[in-house]
């Protein structure tokens, strides 16, 4: 089967700081393939120049068999991501903010409410969402912004940080959705520098750091060929 | 289309906030009541007035001159039997604005012809200009008085001679002309009634300009500040979607609340100026107006109203720049000055001086700001310079499409998120 991502070479620069260096990488369809590393090693400008936010400077991405620098609005029809530092319109009550959203991607009435009534059932938020989104706390932002991004049931979810700032019990639930919703198809693309998370979420791998992809396998592999308990040696040996 | 009507009703929602809406309501309120205030003010100033008078001198053109206070709708308090000093402690004590004393010997010194002199008090318990209108009135009064008295006499020892000949052997007819017509009339009330008709344009550019471009930048930096841009960029709308929405929004509100505000002004004005506009009606300057073409026929008025809409087009597209450039709502405040500015000046400029005699540097300089032209406008179609004005929309009209391509452009580029006009530090984008 084909991959729905493949990047060959990425590279990416702000004027003379390098922030890509060149990385390959694929995700193929219904895994989760997380991207780990350090603050400032270039796993947000990755995601944000798959997502078409930013441009490359160099290297190739493919998305469903096509090159993404030439058809960004094609693949904003079939991804969606969720970045690390999300909002909301916090005028907007949550289920309006939910029909706002659905009205991009539905092609009818009937889609919308689909995808609607999906986004209710992940966020559980019940009668809340009748209220506006300035009033909820981070947790459940951040519930209704994962729900946005998985409702369409996209063919690639990017997510940067998807528990970035939730309590032990929030995380935990959103890492349920998120394999939950891969089970069903959807691909996921993530970052995280919260080691446990990725070894539960992910199929497979990748270490990145200043840049430069260190090393990509399932965490199976990496910790074998490594000879390391969990994905935290694993990051500290291939580093060396 | 769905999705770019999805994202326009949902811009006009963020800015119909209840908080604009109360403040347009206020505005409206506050208008209406200074208006009302003023109204009230000015009719009690022209109405009847009293004013207080001590006559000493008992003769017959005292008299008169009393009567002819009376006949200019003034209602006289007699302070007769009392000392003047007596007289200015009642007029003070009382609601007379002012105290006319006549002294003694008036009326003689008149028919001696030797100049005679009355004393005014003006109790001025405001410093308002209305609560002065008396002391005019009464010195206008004594003008006319004076002006009877002096033809009497001149009548009285040269009874063949016509007494204003005597007075003003030199006469003037003024005649005003603009292009190939002529009328009578003075060149200073032709500039009168011109920047007195002209003068809504620059308060509604100024005032639509404003309350747009505050919007539009708004608009962008709080989706920056609230961290919803990124998502929306990632949405299947095209790019030139969001900022036509945008830019559509914030003028449809921007020019709702200007045309709210304009309605408030217009009752805050109307208060003070019917009685202007009566005056102006009876000095025959429509008349004048007329007989020199300088009236706004429907091809002038959507000459005008094309010109304004371009200059508005260009404050959105502008504005949508500035708004990319501010990181946060405070700063997008900030960003609102130079926008303002370049309303400004020209509008500074057109009251004090002529485009067509400033120096060429100044000219280019004023021409170049796109907002100067609809402020042109209004004389150059009254005095048919049509090649100015086509000139001046086509500037506009490119100024636009350039900043609107640049305003893509950024949109379409990292620019959107890397573009910051930040003040001494910086910080690096990637993460």
């Amino acid at each position: 089967m084909d991959n729905v991502l493949t990047v060959r070479g990425l590279k990416k620069s702000y004027g003379t700081q390098t922030a890509l260096a060149g990385i390959d990488f694929e995700v193929r369809p219904g895994e989760v393939f997380a991207l780990i590393g350090p603050n400032g090693a270039g796993k947000t400008t990755t995601l944000r120049i798959v997502a078409t936010l930013l441009t490359s400077s160099g290297g190739d991405i493919t998305f469903l068999g096509r090159d993404l620098r030439k058809e960004p609005e094609f693949v904003r029809e079939k991804i969606s991501y969720l970045p690390e530092e999300a909002g909301a319109y916090k005028n907007m009550k949550g289920m309006d903010y939910l029909h706002f959203m659905a009205n991009f991607y539905a092609r009818n009435p009937e889609e919308e409410k689909a995808f609607v009534d999906r986004a209710v059932a992940i966020t559980e938020l019940g009668d809340r969402l009748k209220t506006k989104v300035g009033t909820y706390s981070k947790g459940m932002t951040r519930k209704i912004l994962l729900a946005r991004a998985l409702m369409t049931k996209p063919v690639l979810a990017i997510l940067d940080e998807p528990t970035s700032g939730l309590d032990v019990l929030n995380a935990l639930e959103v890492r349920e959705i998120v394999r939950r919703y891969v089970k069903e198809g959807t691909s996921v693309l993530l970052s995280s520098h919260n080691m446990l998370e990725i070894e539960f979420l992910s199929d497979r791998v990748g270490l990145i750091d200043k840049g430069r992809m260190l090393d990509s396998g399932t965490p199976q592999e990496l910790k074998e060929k490594h000879l390391a308990k969990n994905l935290e040696e694993v990051f500290r040996s291939s580093l060396r | 289309m769905k999705r770019f009507t999805n994202l326009l009703k949902k811009e006009i929602k963020e800015l119909v906030t209840i908080q604009l809406v109360i403040s347009l309501a206020f505005t409206l309120l506050l208008f209406n009541f200074i208006g009302q205030v003023s109204k009230k003010e000015v009719q009690k100033a022209i109405g009847v007035q009293t004013i207080s008078t001590l006559d000493l001198d008992g003769s017959a053109a005292s008299q008169a001159l009393l009567k002819g206070l009376e006949s200019a709708r003034f209602k006289i308090l007699d302070q007769s039997g009392k000392t003047k000093e007596q007289a200015i402690e009642t007029a003070k004590a009382g609601d007379s604005k002012l105290l006319l004393v006549i002294p003694a010997g008036f009326g003689d010194s008149l028919q001696e012809l030797r100049p005679s002199e009355i004393e005014t008090y003006s109790f001025m318990r405001s410093f308002s200009l209305i609560g002065a209108r008396g002391q005019v009135v009464v010195r206008g009064v004594i003008s006319a008085l004076n002006e009877a008295l002096s033809n009497n006499f001149l009548k009285e020892r040269l009874p063949e001679l016509d007494p204003q000949s005597l007075k003003n052997p030199i006469k003037s007819k003024d005649y005003v002309v603009v292009k190939d017509r002529m009328a009578e009339g003075s060149a200073g009330m032709v500039a009168g009634l011109i920047s007195q008709q002209s003068l809504l344009i620059p308060v509604v550019l100024m005032m639509i300009v404003i309350y747009s471009s505050q919007m539009v930048i708004s608009a962008v930096a709080m989706e920056k500040q609230n961290k919803t841009l990124e998502t929306l960029l990632t949405v299947p709308i095209r790019r030139t979607s969001i900022i036509t929405a945008k830019m559509l929004a914030a003028g449809l509100v921007g020019l709702i609340s200007a045309a709210i505000y304009m309605f408030g002004f217009k009752s805050f004005v109307g208060g003070l100026g019917e009685e202007a506009a009566q005056a102006g009606a009876q000095t025959g300057g429509a008349t004048l107006m007329r007989q020199l073409g300088l009236t706004f026929d429907t091809t002038g008025y959507f000459i005008l109203g094309l010109s304004l809409f371009l200059a508005i087009l260009v404050a959105l597209a502008l504005a949508m720049i500035l708004g990319v450039l501010a990181e946060d709502f405070r700063s997008a405040q900030n960003m609102i000055m130079p926008l303002m500015f370049m309303v400004m000046i020209p509008y500074f400029i057109s009251l004090f001086a002529d485009i067509n005699t400033v120096s060429l540097p100044i000219k280019i300089f004023i021409l170049a700001i796109p907002f100067s032209h609809p402020f042109l406008v209004s004389q150059n179609i009254y005095l048919g310079n049509y090649g100015m004005i086509a000139g001046g929309l086509v500037y506009m009209l490119v100024i636009f499409a350039v900043l609107v391509v640049f305003a893509a452009r950024i949109f379409s580029t990292d620019k959107i998120l890397t573009m910051k006009l930040r003040f001494g530090r910086k910080r690096a984008a990637a993460a």
